[in-house]
């Protein structure tokens, strides 16, 4: 996958060119900079020692009475009777859980920011509902950082949020990952030198939208088209810009849905799509080999499990709910087994949000996934469960090498659970981000509340 | 006249029975929480017999020859009750085919009944059912004359084609913003209109021929549909969320000398010992913590706490329009999590099994059949593996009047057809 130092970030690009001997960039194409880039900072943190806990350290592991040290916003080290460095903060978590910090790979947190006014309803910030290729739109520039969503998923335990425009679109725009961190600006969240995401869509939703307009696309075959042509159409204008890249001249002129579709082609952005049904998700993976880009996740995917093999022999990520079905026809045939069948065979399995209520138990949705499991006799371990909300959804969003898992040099992302962070009784007491404690339940002053929620009447006690 | 017709279907029910139903089965061994309040008795034998508890007791040594279930321990609860749901009149909810939970042009208001609509195929039942759910109400939503959407009914989930359990349960009301414009557009009309209706409704059944102001909100149909509210044997389920419309319901109830149970309430905890005084029980959402719309900016996860702390009956259901992934297909799984996340929010585990089972049958008035193990009642009765309030657990087995369920689901049979065993099937998956 070829990297802009810009989209990739100067340090990690740096290294990168030190480690191949690569010879000094040429400017990148306009197309390739990032104009909106991050001014994430880290909160102020302590160096901390969490001791005694049970451990699922999102690698695969459970660990019973373990001790975990974050050092400058890092991951050291996990293990049992860890020393404990002089300065060190202690947090006995002795009969608590301790797992990553939860990831969302499917948030619309900040662009469906509530409250929603009826004229929110009419016209919601999640899709741009003018055309079928929106690939222009980035759902950041629809983002409300003050949305009362973030806290309350931070509530949660989340600390990584992937916020993706809504589905009514064959293209519906770029998503951006987020830092789940209280910020004025949507800058200030951003994950710094996390991958954009291209989201797609199939099915329903598409038609639904264009169909009573009488607008292109009306049925899936044309949805099938729209996406062809649109390929057809990045790959002449990327194309055009390699050739000014080998020759200048004239600089090619800036069509905005083309840049986006282009990053795809050249392996800078991610493709995360939007497909209920097993013989879209087939047609679509034609469809990536016949143009030449690679689809990261399917989310909703609701029928995953019959194609099961291929999702895996494609290295594509199933990103699922644990029992949604039947609200819509391509729902009909959804099963809570889903993630279950799916992990069973190998495939990449992330229970996913959609939705601000369960975006702050998504725990929960692996835990109803992992019993239904059970229930049926395929059995899923707590250690491999948690993969489902850390590990998994970090690899669909390429960041699996900083997040999603406890290991020595990974960001300090922590949740400490009350109890079994698969029980509806058990409640996120600490989350740490990159090493900072940015929330705390025993702590009031540790609770971020959005503006919005400042001073409302309805949220003081009776009097 | 309701306790004729309820003594009439008892009758109907019992000549129609299946042979399953003429069967008695023992449970032994089992943890029972038998009602709400009382701990549970442990190795307790429960005896079902022609549909009905014959007998719960501890150590009760089974007849002979009568079947034998072992609970090995198990926790034996009542089946659940969802407060609130659209089950048997909605099949999937993006489409309008089977979709009948609302009337939507016409005559009916207050007079829409949804028990002619009932779908006692629908897969949505074999769902809930499959999470332990053995009785439910369910409510129209929308309305052709706002404020009123229409009667509701309890059922009973059985497997047989008769689930209506109380038809005329409730005569169901939308308030809050933002209003119906049939309604007025403005929510002081709603609360206008519907103290119009009740004055309208009693001055038509003093003299039904008379002239008086009636027919100007209500025609016959709708008149007639108010008359059991007027004589307090149906209450007036008025959906609210916001303080001020919650207090409004509360008015109305003292002025009109009317039941009314709030279907909704996310912010019902300001006003808890009101309603606790005013015996105005609520059907809450249990999930709801989030300002959605600007009626419910107070929305909390110990709603459910307060309330009943105050003495507020409550039940759960699942009522809130934006989180409708949450309704009817999922009736049975999202009350056990919406249980959970109660308990973890203040409730205790006793108030939570209550709020699922006798809070319920009290509120939609099933109690004298449904709602506790007690010599009497019909035998819904579950077996689960783990907690029925965690989503760690799960029904092993589902009795709903003394039958035992199939449990079979059209998801579970999706996932044999597709199991991993069958990769190397030579043949369709369509074959299996």
């Amino acid at each position: 996958m070829r990297k802009s130092p810009a989209l990739c970030g100067v340090l990690i690009w740096a290294l990168a060119s030190v480690a191949s001997g690569a010879p000094a960039p040429r400017e990148p194409l306009p197309y390739r900079l990032d104009p909106y880039p991050s001014t994430y900072r880290p909160l102020p943190r302590a160096d901390t020692l969490i001791t005694s806990a049970t451990v699922l350290d999102g690698a695969g592991h459970r660990l019973e009475g373990a001790d975990l040290l974050l050092r400058d916003g890092k991951v050291v080290a996990v293990g049992p009777n860890l020393a404990r460095p002089d300065g060190v903060k202690v947090i006995d978590a002795k009969g608590r859980w301790v797992t990553p910090g939860i990831v969302d790979i499917h948030s619309h947190d900040g662009d469906f920011a509530l409250p929603l006014t009826a004229n929110d309803l009419q016209e919601l910030d999640v899709s741009e509902g003018s055309d079928p290729n929106t690939a222009q739109v980035w759902a950041e520039h629809s983002i409300t950082p003050q949305d009362p969503d973030f806290s309350r998923a931070m509530a949660g335990g989340v600390t990584t949020l992937q916020v993706l425009p809504g589905s009514s679109n064959l293209f519906g725009g770029r998503g951006v990952v987020l830092k789940n961190v209280p910020a004025v600006t949507v800058q200030a969240m951003k994950f710094p030198g996390a991958d954009y995401s291209l989201k797609m869509a199939c099915g329903e939703n598409p038609k639904f939208t264009y169909g009573p307009r009488l607008k292109f696309p009306t049925s899936r075959m044309g949805e099938m088209a729209g996406y062809r042509q649109a390929w057809i159409d990045a790959k002449a204008y990327k194309a055009k810009w390699e050739k000014y890249e080998r020759e200048r001249g004239d600089a090619p002129a800036r069509d905005l849905r083309m840049d986006t579709l282009a990053g795809v082609l050249d392996g800078d952005i991610r493709v995360h799509m939007h497909c209920y049904r097993a013989e879209e998700m087939a047609d679509v993976i034609d469809m990536s080999h016949e143009m030449g880009y690679h689809v990261a996740a399917f989310h909703h995917a609701v029928e995953a499990y019959k194609i099961a093999p291929l999702l895996k022999r494609e290295g594509i990520c199933a990103v699922v709910w644990s029992d949604w079905w039947g609200f819509k026809m391509e729902a009909y045939d959804g099963t809570r087994l889903n993630a279950a069948l799916l992990d069973s065979q190998g495939v990449c399995v992330t229970l996913h949000s959609d939705s601000p209520m369960i975006g702050q138990h998504l725990t929960l949705e692996a835990g109803k996934a992992m019993a239904a499991g059970r229930r049926a006799g395929i059995d899923i371990p707590p250690e491999r469960a948690i993969q489902w909300v850390t590990l998994n959804p970090a690899k669909g969003m390429g960041l699996d090498a900083r997040i999603g898992s406890l290991e020595p040099g990974k960001d300090a992302d922590v949740v400490i659970w009350s109890g079994d962070p698969f029980s509806a009784y058990s409640k996120a007491d600490q989350v740490f981000l990159d090493g900072a404690l940015v929330f705390d339940r025993m702590d009031p002053n540790r609770q971020p509340k959005a503006d919005f929620e400042l001073g409302q009447p309805v949220l003081e006690p009776r009097s | 006249m309701r306790r004729l017709l309820l003594a009439f279907m008892g009758l109907a029910a019992a000549l129609t029975a299946p042979a399953a139903m003429a069967q008695t089965t023992a449970i032994i061994h089992a943890k029972a929480y038998v009602q709400p309040g009382a701990p549970p008795i442990l190795d307790a034998t429960i005896i079902i017999q022609t549909g009905k508890i014959k007998a719960v007791a501890a150590g009760l040594a089974p007849p002979p020859g009568v079947e034998v279930v072992d609970a090995k321990g198990a926790i034996v609860t009542p089946g659940l009750m969802n407060g609130a749901s659209q089950l048997g009149i909605e099949e999937v909810t993006s489409t309008d085919d089977g979709a009948d939970r609302a009337v939507k042009s016409g005559p009916l208001g207050a007079a829409f009944d949804i028990q002619y609509a009932l779908n006692p195929n629908s897969e949505l039942l074999r769902v809930a059912r499959f999470d332990g759910v053995t009785r439910a109400m369910t409510l129209p939503t929308g309305s052709a004359s706002a404020p009123f959407t229409g009667q509701g009914a309890a059922l009973r989930l059985s497997e047989s084609a008769d689930i209506l359990d109380r038809p005329k349960a409730a005569v169901a009301v939308q308030t809050g913003g933002p209003s119906d414009p049939a309604a007025g557009g403005s929510r002081a009309a709603q609360w206008q209109i519907l103290r119009n209706a009740l004055d309208e409704a009693r001055e038509y059944r003093a003299d039904k021929h008379g002239a008086g102001p009636r027919d100007q909100i209500l025609n016959h149909l709708d008149a007639e549909a108010l008359g059991p509210v007027l004589d307090g044997k149906v209450p007036l389920a008025i959906a609210a969320t916001r303080e001020s419309d919650i207090r409004q319901a509360i008015a109305l109830a003292h002025d009109e000398h009317v039941r009314v149970v709030i279907i909704g309430g996310a912010e019902a905890w300001r006003v808890a010992d009101l309603l606790a005084a005013a015996k105005i029980p609520v059907v809450l959402d249990p999930f709801a913590n989030l300002a959605y719309s600007l009626d419910e900016i107070g929305a909390r996860l110990d709603n459910a706490a307060r309330l009943r702390k105050a003495g507020v009956v409550i039940a759960f259901g699942m009522v809130d329009d934006l989180s409708s992934v949450y309704e009817s297909y999922l009736a049975g799984e999202t009350l056990r999590e919406g249980a959970g996340l109660a308990i973890a929010n203040g409730l205790t585990w006793d108030q939570a099994l209550e709020a699922v089972t006798t809070g319920p049958a009290r509120i939609w008035g099933v109690a004298d059949h449904y709602g506790v193990l007690a010599v009497g009642q019909d035998a819904d009765v579950v077996i689960w593996h783990g907690d029925p309030l965690d989503v760690s657990g799960w029904p092993d087995a589902v009795y709903v009047q003394g039958v035992k369920a199939t449990l079979r689901t059209r998801q579970d049979a999706l996932g044999k057809r597709y199991a991993p065993s069958h990769a190397n099937d030579p043949w369709p998956s369509n074959y299996r």
